[in-house]
């Protein structure tokens, strides 16, 4: 570069470079980044810059209504909430540069809940009432995120992962999509009474698979498929005169036409079936096909199901491991959310293990013993990520203990050969030998009831641990009679025992989330490791599943996911529903991250691990992780109040 | 011209207009009682064509205002001064204040006035603001025959005055700006080291208001204080 044009670059100087500046710095975050520069503009312009030594408080309850917006410029802002019950105060969020206070009061028109405090020497811009309202009149953006606050935030993350989807997969399918706008074609109806023949060129005519067979008031009784027809073309007998309600498959499945594609895949694969009538006010409105879906999303759930459910050997089941990791690649891409996707695998692991069952006793022969397989811990919270592996036990009725000693010997050469089996398909084998194999864990209903109360009388640090397995069992295959029974029975011993109540309550804050009130994370190095990092599934999903767990056994919860626990102590009034609603969030930002992390892990060929590094996620990302081990530690706290800890 | 005109001050011709401006300047008021939040400030940076107090000139001035105890973003002065006769110095690789942006700039003579109105009565802050003071009454004497007599409070004087732990020999702007951890966006331009003057400022008042020094005239007395010892130890 020549002096003189250094100096004509020099030259430019913006007008007002303070504004400019001011601006450039809020750009970096949202929802600023998204506002049009001239709202932006007259944001900063509005602005007042203040400075707040350590401590000092910025409003507080007792200040009345709220009169300004706040932006942290630099430093850090931590709000603290009196303790209802006892003295002292307890941080309830952070704040940092870049993000804003207090929206929900300033809206609200009303006094802070909580006292917001500098928690460093820190710089707020602030902005009067009367511009907040402005500047909420003007920008879309800024009122979006005024309005919705970190929710908005979660949506952008969402909307980020399916950008990235759609520029790979360059594919606009979405497994949210309602099933209403996927089924546009009308349906193909007929009366019961119709002649068979007259269904089958109705079916040709319109070239569809399958008929939905409606009463008067048009509710789908049946459907007929093209799979019925092979059937009733393969009977000599058949006579297709005969009235086509002697051929269908009656009351056929249906959801509303606002459930997702993912809800009907879900259907199908549990259920075996290809078509999903859709009802709304007791009138059918369409039928989605297996087929629409798969043309849809490209992901071949049912047909993995079914391909899974008619394997004839362990070893093509071992080779159908590897569409499962592809799927949930796939899924992930397109966006779906970590719910649905361990929801997914649960299914899919579901169905390997029936059929590994089924393979076995078709090769060591019928024990000649009824029992169901029982799963314990993550699987039986449905909560299975890829990397995952056994937690089993048998399940028999016996008439004495020596009857038991006698089934147990029949069934124990089966369940090893079932847990090799399992072992071959990718479910490593337990390392604490929680395995259906072990003799300890093939029990007769009277064994396990007498080995679970113990557990509950004797809350040993052991036997509590023991419980955070055993106490999230379910049943994979079989009759599932004797271990509904044996819930029920936990539930009363528990919602009687405070003791083991308060026991579990300190077991559950045992693993502290990683934040501190004066640093952003708080992080370990392990080993040899470069960057510190922290554990999302002990440090960040844990306390949630203790948690919910506790509270779900006190109340007498029958669910055994840690969402769907705490979707019925909001229903039953344990949890506030604001709360109730933060942690599912968050818990679902925690289980997103780590499921993004593995899949990043497998397409590298490193091992799994939970450890992450926050600053190697982005800006958002990070906020929100923060945020969401914060909910895991207001949890922690309400136990400790709960139970008086 | 008559010889003795070399040897009287010489006088600005002024236009009837600017005149009649000059004179109805307010007049600046004088350090007062009541707390630091009260007072409205005005926070001033100037870039120069170099740092002799008798021949260079003021190339730019940046000012930002504290009033009610914050920095307020809607009252900000920036301007860069048309100086005919600017000669390109080495200083030019400080200030960054090419010759092009010196012709683009404003009359000095508006400018001053606009600042002065700006300004009002308030008192002044400026790092190092013995050299700011000397700068800026020269100009307004040469350009409007106005003379500078606004109190200036020095935020070079003030850090250590309300920070007497902290031993920083001579520090600059910059050190006093790393030592709190302010985030300077871009520095050597006169407003954005106005500003990051004026939020050194607000730091030092908070520190004030502990030290019950919540006042313009007690913090200008405590200075003078300072002054003073320090000149009597100098005298041993």
């Amino acid at each position: 570069m020549s002096k003189m044009d250094a100096f004509a670059q020099a030259g430019k100087t913006a007008v007002m470079q303070n504004i400019q500046g001011t601006m450039q710095f809020l750009q970096r975050f949202p929802p600023f980044n998204q506002m049009e520069n001239a709202h932006l503009a007259f944001l900063v312009e509005q602005c007042q810059l203040r400075f707040y030594a350590a401590n000092d408080s910025i409003i507080k309850p007792s200040d009345g209504p709220v009169e300004h917006f706040y932006i942290v410029k630099q430093g850090r802002v931590v709000g603290e909430r009196q303790h209802v019950t006892r003295p002292g105060t307890e941080t309830t969020f952070e704040i940092t540069s870049g993000e804003c206070f207090p929206l929900a009061a300033l809206l609200g028109e009303r006094a802070t809940r909580t006292e917001h405090l500098a928690g460093e020497d820190t710089f707020c811009l602030q902005l009067n009432k009367a511009a907040f309202i402005r500047l909420f009149t003007l920008s879309e953006a800024f009122r979006d995120f005024a309005l919705r606050g970190v929710s908005s935030l979660l949506d952008q993350v969402n909307q980020q992962v399916q950008r990235r989807a759609v520029e790979t997969l360059g594919n606009q399918y979405s497994l949210n999509t309602r099933l209403g706008e996927l089924a546009m074609r009308h349906p193909v109806v007929c009366d019961p009474a119709t002649p068979l023949r007259e269904a089958v060129r109705l079916m040709h005519e319109q070239q569809v698979g399958s008929i939905a067979i409606v009463d008067e008031q048009r509710f789908p009784i049946g459907i007929f498929t093209l799979r019925d027809l092979r059937q009733v073309v393969a009977d000599a007998s058949a006579d297709f005169t005969q009235p086509i309600s002697r051929h269908m498959t009656a009351s056929p499945f249906y959801l509303s036409p606002q459930a997702s594609a993912f809800d009907a895949a879900i259907a199908m694969t549990e259920r075996h079936i290809a078509h999903v009538c859709l009802v709304e006010e007791r009138r059918l409105c369409g039928v989605v096909s297996e087929r629409d879906l798969f043309s849809l999303q490209r992901v071949d759930l049912v047909h993995l199901a079914r391909t899974i459910r008619h394997a004839s050997r362990v070893e093509n089941l071992v080779s159908l491991r590897g569409e499962i990791s592809q799927l949930v690649e796939r899924m992930l891409a397109h966006g779906a959310s970590s719910t649905q996707i361990t929801q997914i695998i649960t299914l899919l692991n579901d169905h390997t293990v029936c059929r590994v069952i089924e393979l076995a006793i078709e090769d060591k022969g019928d024990p000649g013993v009824p029992f169901s397989w029982l799963c314990f811990g993550s699987e039986g919270r449905r909560e299975q990520t890829l990397h995952t592996d056994q937690d089993n036990g048998i399940i028999f009725e016996a008439r004495d203990a020596a009857h038991a000693a006698e089934i147990r010997g029949r069934l124990l050469p089966l369940a090893q050969h079932i847990n090799q089996g399992l072992a071959q398909c990718g479910f490593s084998l337990c390392k604490g030998n929680i395995m259906a194999g072990n003799p300890e864990l093939c029990l007769s209903r009277a064994e396990w009831a007498r080995r679970f109360a113990a557990f509950i009388r004797e809350a040993t640090p052991e036997n509590l641990l023991a419980s955070s397995i055993y106490f999230d069992l379910r049943v994979v295959w079989g009759d599932e009679q004797a271990c509904e029974q044996l819930r029920q029975s936990i539930l009363e011993q528990v919602a009687d025992n405070r003791l083991f109540q308060r026991m579990m309550a300190e077991n559950a804050r045992r693993q502290r989330p990683p934040v501190g009130r004066f640093r952003e994370f708080v992080l370990t190095r392990q080993g040899n490791d470069k960057a510190a990092t922290l554990d999302l599934k002990v440090q960040g999903l844990t306390p949630f599943v203790d948690g919910a767990r506790l509270l779900a056994l006190a109340n007498g919860i029958v669910a055994n996911n840690t969402l769907e626990r705490l979707r019925q102590l909001v229903a039953k009034e344990v949890i506030d529903p604001l709360d109730g609603a933060a942690y599912e969030e968050a818990y679902h930002f925690i289980q997103q991250t780590r499921m993004q992390q593995h899949q990043l892990q497998s397409r590298q060929n490193l091992p799994y691990s939970n450890r992450v590094d926050p600053d190697r996620l982005n800006h958002l990302d990070r906020r929100i992780l923060r945020e969401s081990l914060r909910q895991a530690q207001r949890l922690q706290s309400s136990l400790a109040l709960r139970y008086q800890l | 011209m008559s010889l003795f005109a070399w040897l009287r001050p010489s006088q600005p011709r002024l236009d009837e207009h600017l005149r009649q401006r000059v004179e109805q300047l307010t007049a600046p008021a004088p350090l007062a009682e009541h707390s630091l939040r009260q007072q409205r400030w005005v926070v001033l940076d100037l870039e120069t064509s170099g740092l002799n107090l008798n021949r260079d000139q003021v190339l730019s001035i940046g000012a930002v205002v504290i009033e009610d105890g914050a920095i307020d973003f809607s009252q900000q002065f920036e301007r860069t001064l048309n100086q005919r006769d600017h000669k390109l110095t080495s200083s030019v690789l400080i200030h960054g204040l090419g010759p092009s942006a010196i012709a683009a700039g404003c009359e000095p003579a508006e400018a001053l006035l606009t600042l002065m109105d700006f300004i009002g009565d308030s008192p002044l802050l400026a790092f190092h603001a013995p050299f700011d003071q000397r700068m800026l009454g020269r100009a307004l004497k040469d350009h409007l025959g106005y003379r500078l007599q606004h109190p200036f409070l020095d935020v070079a004087e003030l850090a250590p005055l309300l920070n007497p732990q902290v031993t920083l020999r001579e520090a600059g702007l910059d050190d006093w700006t790393a030592y709190f951890g302010l985030q300077a966006a871009e520095r050597h331009n006169a407003s954005a080291d106005a500003m990051v003057t004026a939020e050194l400022a607000l730091i030092l008042f908070s520190q004030a208001r502990r030290q019950q020094l919540d006042s313009p005239a007690l913090l200008d007395q405590q200075l003078q204080r300072l002054r003073r010892r320090r000149q009597q130890s100098h005298g041993f």
